[in-house]
């Protein structure tokens, strides 16, 4: 099966594609319509089937490396998934098919801390995790309830995600720019904030 | 900073992969053909890191080396002291060479001895603090003891040569703070150390200066001659595993 006709079969909901890729690198930049699942060793092709939920649809991988996209496909079909296409030269060789991507911006901790005026700060940690300290100014919704609090957010806004390392703030980002909103993820998260002594407040 | 050892007991050799967690750029050094080099690529994906050098502290004689194959599946060079003799292209490293992974650096020092490629590999996380915190210090210093002499050139004179730039290397990684953590390249029953080499895969400089024995030895005649005598039997087929490691291979 070609890319296109791949991605074609997304779109209509009858396969699911997926990044194996690093957050961070899919949050700067991933294909059209992919989710992501970042490779592990342990049993992910079972990760994958559960959160599927009962559904077999055929999966499609993403990766920029042939070693990781092998050991994917094989924990794929241990899992009894099937795999219908698989690219593992990565974003650069995607983009050079003129093949789709969504973008997310990148903002280290010093950009924000210099240009914090221009950005709505939304922390996706959970209430628990805020005793660190958030950043001034910063509204707090915790990732799992975003989806369902889009519509308190404004498209006309610059958004900065951030969460504890960058992570769920990289998921987050990369879905909130695929429903049209300008948003950045702060890179390092909060751990690097902090680290870098930048000003918390205590909510 | 994610800093990941990666071991084969069964020769005493230690690899690492190090990164920075933030931005994802992370470096292997001395990857071991025994462990594969798929697992450094597998390992690397795992924690979210992208491989960006390939680094050797030195052409190796007792193991089987990972690093060019690792390289070549990643699409890079492997990166070598400018003083390796190897026949394949490689990236050459200078004393100073800063590999800048963003908020981790290695910063290298050539530190010749064991053999006159050898490097070390100062590692500093700068979200913590500028100053090193660990050392990958290959086979110029152990624990318990430092790198033999003799594999590059097993002539007389050339292994004195050796013994003495071993001697002022060590002393220059003294310079470094007690607190410095040591990674080597070998423990336990490796065949690159002597007799006094540590089954313990790591240990500080501030230790190492307190107990190891090569550290204090001021005299560089002294620490030659000690080195000399302590030497335990070359590692098997050395020769040939050095010109395999070198890109010689027939
Ligand atoms: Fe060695």
């Amino acid at each position: 099966m070609t890319a296109q006709e791949f991605l074609q079969t997304v779109q209509n909901g009858q396969s699911v594609f997926l990044d194996l890729r690093a957050p961070h690198a899919y949050s700067q930049s991933h294909p059209a319509g992919a989710y992501n699942f970042p490779f592990h060793r342990q049993n992910w092709g079972g990760a994958v089937k559960q959160a599927l939920q009962g559904q077999t649809p055929p999966i499609g991988i993403f990766v920029d490396n042939s070693v990781v996209a092998a050991a994917a496909q094989e924990s794929l079909v241990a899992a009894g998934l099937t795999v219908a296409f698989a690219f593992d030269k990565g974003l650069k060789a995607w983009q050079a098919e003129n093949l789709p991507v969504e973008q997310v911006k990148d903002l280290t901790v010093d950009e924000l801390r210099q240009n914090l005026d221009q950005y709505v700060v939304i922390d996706v940690r959970e209430p628990y995790e805020l005793r660190s300290g958030i950043i001034p100014g910063a509204v707090a919704i915790p990732m799992g309830q975003l989806q369902n609090r889009l519509n308190e957010l404004d498209k006309s806004k610059a958004y900065a995600i951030v969460c504890a390392s960058g992570n769920r703030s990289a998921s987050v980002s990369s879905f909130m720019s695929q429903q049209g909103f300008d948003v950045s993820n702060v890179v390092g998260g909060m751990s690097l904030w902090i680290g870098s002594r930048h000003p918390v407040e205590r909510p | 900073m994610i800093f990941i050892p990666m071991w084969d007991g069964s020769l005493g050799c230690s690899s690492y992969l190090v990164g920075d967690s933030a931005g994802g750029k992370a470096l292997v050094v001395d990857p071991l053909q025994n462990l594969g080099a798929d697992s450094y690529i597998l390992s690397a994906a795992e924690q979210g890191l992208e491989i960006v050098a390939v680094v050797e502290t030195h052409v190796h004689a007792d193991h089987h080396s990972a690093a060019r194959e690792l390289a070549e599946k990643l699409g890079i060079h492997v990166s070598l002291s400018h003083k390796a003799p190897a026949a394949f292209a490689f990236n050459p490293l200078h004393d100073g060479d800063v590999i800048d992974l963003g908020y981790v650096s290695a910063q290298l020092w050539e530190t010749p001895g064991h053999t006159p490629d050898s490097i070390s590999l100062l590692i500093a996380d700068t979200t913590r603090s500028q100053e090193p915190w660990a050392v990958l210090t290959g086979d110029s210093l152990f624990v318990g003891d430092v790198g033999r002499p003799d594999l590059a050139d097993p002539t007389v004179d050339a292994v004195k040569a050796a013994a003495r730039d071993q001697f002022q290397s060590v002393q220059r990684l003294m310079n470094l703070e007690d607190t410095t953590e040591i990674y080597p390249a070998h423990y336990g029953a490796s065949a690159c150390g002597g007799l006094f080499l540590n089954h313990k895969p790591m240990s500080t400089i501030g230790f190492e200066r307190k107990w190891n024995r090569f550290v204090q030895l001021t005299d560089p005649e002294e620490f030659t001659n000690q080195l000399l005598a302590l030497l335990k039997p070359p590692p098997e087929g050395a020769a040939a595993i050095r010109s395999e490691n070198l890109g010689q291979d027939a």
